[in-house]
């Protein structure tokens, strides 16, 4: 409760501790709070704090302009408490309609009560939740976020997954190397390859909205591991993105594919949740383009040095923005993305120079305004045919955004 | 000087008292073109401190307590007249020293930008200006732009950055800024830039008059207040044009989509990276870049071809290496055993070789790992 309110002004800061790692120690304590199933995934842990606070005579008299967010007296109330002889049945009435009119905010809550979780957690570290199985994070857009149709681009969201999913690892305290490898994999040289990623959005966030991630991870087959997300807009709790990953072990010097290790295992398994993939499997197959079935083709893509990760390898999500470069501009101004399949295939360095293929089923280019679902297929390949990247994506016409008729600023106003 | 009623300042420490301030309501059908702000013409600063900032006050406080700007963690200083807002450096954001990119940090000082102006009430179409701008067509366009870090923040770590803007001269504004490691409050690094107004139907840069500039000191400090005061400073240099030839270049860059703003034009961030382009591996290898400079001349579209071309610039003080003039392509001849480098570049257009920007950049060993 103190914290809440406490974090509730962040800039005269009396935040726990804050540095770097600290914050991240500071929200695992958090993270430890086991929440109450509201609903699939939904919890609340920040009021967890108000009982305890609750306190004596003093407080009964206020009961009735109990706010979950005001901070209650407590030293002084007890001494005043303590002064008087005490009556009993008087203070157990009264701690019972605490209790009871606490439990109604509790009920009520529902996903309202976020608001003061995440300004426990200001800087998006994120908690582990759910016994330990997903871990959420919050994000708000940033303005360079933005893509030119004033959403969020879908590289926004793919980074946010990323982000997501390596936190989780971190918090989950099995973070080997800054990859996702635990203690276990680095030392047998092995690293997790996204080999397939399914994304469906089903509305894009613009700036100002905050977006609540969960994400999770399953066993997928004997050896590989599906991580899972889901993207919430916090204030109303509306499905924004799901998104599917499968990924596969391999040995990062001889780049074969291994097995999941026995240490690793005891690692991970326990992490690994038996749900059902969030998204409907994907598994028509993916035809490969190239130059005489594919529509158009832009060449020439080049990596740039903020592409590169630690080991001057090309990050997947650049990999989309590459996908994209070749779709017709028509396309990006009158559709939006709404699902994609991608089977990864090769990395790309620093020197790779990439095409972008992509063919165009279901619509009309030439008559975009009157279509309505367009399905276009991909690839991304280094120039001397080596595949990267093969993908299917979905586009429905953009909805009707009020802000193109407001987007003016009057003259005069400010 | 200021035209304005004393009672602007009153309304400032109103404004600031509010904290999380909420976004005039205009703001959200503004947003819309937030890339806008990315563009040359975009962001800093000034406050719409017209006769009608009454309304202003009214229209921000009526958005107090939305989420997300509670939620933001910025806020204008108790003067008014700076504003601070704390960002977390994601995992996306760091690249191949495990540490935050410079293209990390010059987004994140667009978005601190941004978000003092929008919190000051500035125009909210990605423009960022003032009544009497749009009057006379005016916009802002960046001329100059010095980042300087001297430590780089890793995954997770929180910067938090100041920024404040003022007048430069008759015609220009500058904004400043300093970003702190939020945890041990050190300096890690500090930027400048300058702006001036262009009027947008003719192109021209144009001399503002008195009222217009009026209208924005008002959220300026008065006194001079630098980020970075030093005399010697790289960011008052002139930058030379490059020697042809160039020692290294990069040629048939090409902007992304994901480059460029609302107006089709290609954002700032998107020149300091093609920056380092023509870079030698051997200087990125080994050297981490301690500041850049560059000035903007002209606007790249999405369908230009860019070429990148550095060549090496001496130290002052230091001898040059007559190997290092007639380098060209491979950079090898360059003593990697120095502490500091230091480059010229250029960024021009593919077809007809007219400069896009000029830059300089210095650079400094990486600590052994």
């Amino acid at each position: 409760m103190v914290a809440a309110a406490a974090a509730f002004f962040p800039v005269t800061s009396s935040l726990p501790d804050s540095g770097g790692n600290k914050i991240g120690a500071g929200n695992a304590n958090l993270g430890g709070l086991k929440s109450k199933h509201v609903s699939a995934g939904l919890q609340v842990k920040a009021n967890a704090h108000a009982p305890p606070k609750i306190n004596g005579t003093k407080v009964s008299t206020s009961v009735e302009n109990y706010k979950h967010e005001d901070v209650l007296p407590s030293s002084q109330s007890s001494r005043t408490f303590i002064n008087q002889l005490p009556d009993w049945s008087m203070l157990l009435a009264a701690i019972t309609t605490i209790f009871l009119a606490a439990e109604k905010q509790w009920m009520m809550l529902d996903w309202k009560p976020r608001r003061s979780d995440m300004l426990i957690d200001p800087f998006g570290i994120g908690k582990i939740v759910q016994d330990g199985l997903v871990f959420s994070e919050n994000f708000s857009i940033r303005s360079y976020e933005i893509g030119a149709d004033r959403t969020a681009s879908i590289d926004t969201i793919m980074n946010h997954l990323q982000e997501t999913a390596l936190n989780h690892v971190k918090t989950a305290g099995l973070l080997g190397d800054g990859f996702g490898s635990t203690p276990e994999m680095c030392k047998k040289n092995l690293i997790w390859v996204v080999a397939r990623m399914q994304v469906v959005v089903d509305r894009y966030p613009t700036w100002g909205d905050v977006v609540h991630v969960e994400t999770w991870v399953s066993a997928s087959g004997k050896n590989g591991m599906r991580r899972d997300w889901l993207l919430r807009d916090y204030n109303t709790g509306e499905i924004l993105t799901r998104a599917s990953s499968v990924w596969v072990m391999m040995n990062k010097h001889t780049r074969k594919l291994s097995k999941i290790p026995e240490e690793v295992r005891g690692e991970i398994g326990s992490y690994f949740v038996e749900s059902a993939p969030i998204l409907e499997e994907d598994d028509r197959k993916l035809a490969k383009l190239d130059d005489s079935t594919a529509d158009y083709i832009r060449s020439g893509l080049s990596p740039r040095w903020s592409d590169l990760d630690v080991n001057q390898h090309v990050n997947n999500v650049k990999y989309i923005g590459w996908i994209l470069e070749s779709a017709p501009q028509s396309i990006l101004e009158s559709h939006e993305l709404c699902a994609m399949t991608l089977e990864y295939r090769r990395e790309c360095g620093k020197d790779s120079v990439l095409q972008s293929l992509i063919s165009v089923y279901d619509a009309g280019v030439g008559n975009l305004a009157q279509s309505g679902r367009i399905e276009c297929q991909h690839l991304l390949r280094l120039e001397d045919g080596a595949e990267i990247v093969r993908g299917r994506t979905k586009w429905r016409p953009k909805p009707v955004n009020h802000f193109d008729i407001a987007n003016q600023v009057p003259a005069g106003s400010t | 000087m200021l035209k304005l009623p004393c009672n602007g300042v009153d309304r400032v420490h109103l404004m600031s008292q509010c904290g999380f301030m909420g976004r005039p309501t205009s703001f959200f059908t503004g947003r819309s073109s937030v890339k806008g702000f990315r563009s040359t013409k975009a962001y800093p600063v000034q406050a719409v401190a017209s006769a009608k900032d009454g309304a202003v006050v009214n229209r921000v406080e009526a958005d107090i307590g939305s989420l997300a700007n509670r939620l933001r963690l910025g806020s204008l200083s108790e003067d008014g007249l700076s504003y601070k807002e704390k960002f977390i450096v994601r995992s996306y954001e760091v690249g191949i020293n495990k540490t935050a990119t410079v293209e990390t940090v010059a987004n994140l000082l667009q978005e601190v930008g941004c978000n003092h102006a929008q919190i000051v009430g500035f125009s909210t179409d990605g423009f960022a200006t003032t009544t009497t701008m749009r009057k006379y067509h005016l916009i802002w366009v960046t001329a100059r732009m010095h980042i300087e870090v001297y430590k780089y923040p890793a995954w997770s770590d929180v910067v938090e950055i100041e920024t404040w803007c003022q007048a430069e001269g008759r015609a220009g504004t500058r904004r400043d800024f300093i970003i702190k490691d939020y945890a041990t409050n050190e300096v890690i690094g500090r930027a400048t830039s300058k702006w001036v107004m262009m009027n947008e139907d003719t192109r021209r840069l144009q001399k503002v008059s008195d009222d217009v500039r009026d209208e924005f000191l008002v959220y300026c400090p008065r006194e001079l207040r630098l980020a970075i005061p030093e005399e010697n400073s790289n960011c008052l240099k002139k930058i030379p044009k490059l020697g042809d030839p160039a020692h290294n270049s990069r040629l048939g860059l090409m902007p992304r989509r994901s480059d460029l703003d609302m107006n089709q034009h290609v954002n700032n961030v998107a020149y300091i990276g093609w920056v380092p382009e023509s870079m030698p591996q051997e200087i990125i290898d080994s050297y981490e870049l301690q500041s850049i400079t560059l000035d903007y001349r002209r606007e790249c579209q999405q369908n230009d071809i860019v070429d990148s071309l550095t060549s090496v610039e001496a130290l002052e003080g230091a001898e040059v290496v007559p190997e290092l003039k007639s380098t060209n392509g491979s950079g090898k001849a360059m003593d990697d055993k120095q502490e500091r480098q230091q480059f010229l570049h250029l960024l021009r257009l593919s077809n007809e070789g007219l400069e896009i920007n000029r830059g300089r950049t210095e650079w400094r060993k990486k600590a052994a790992r």
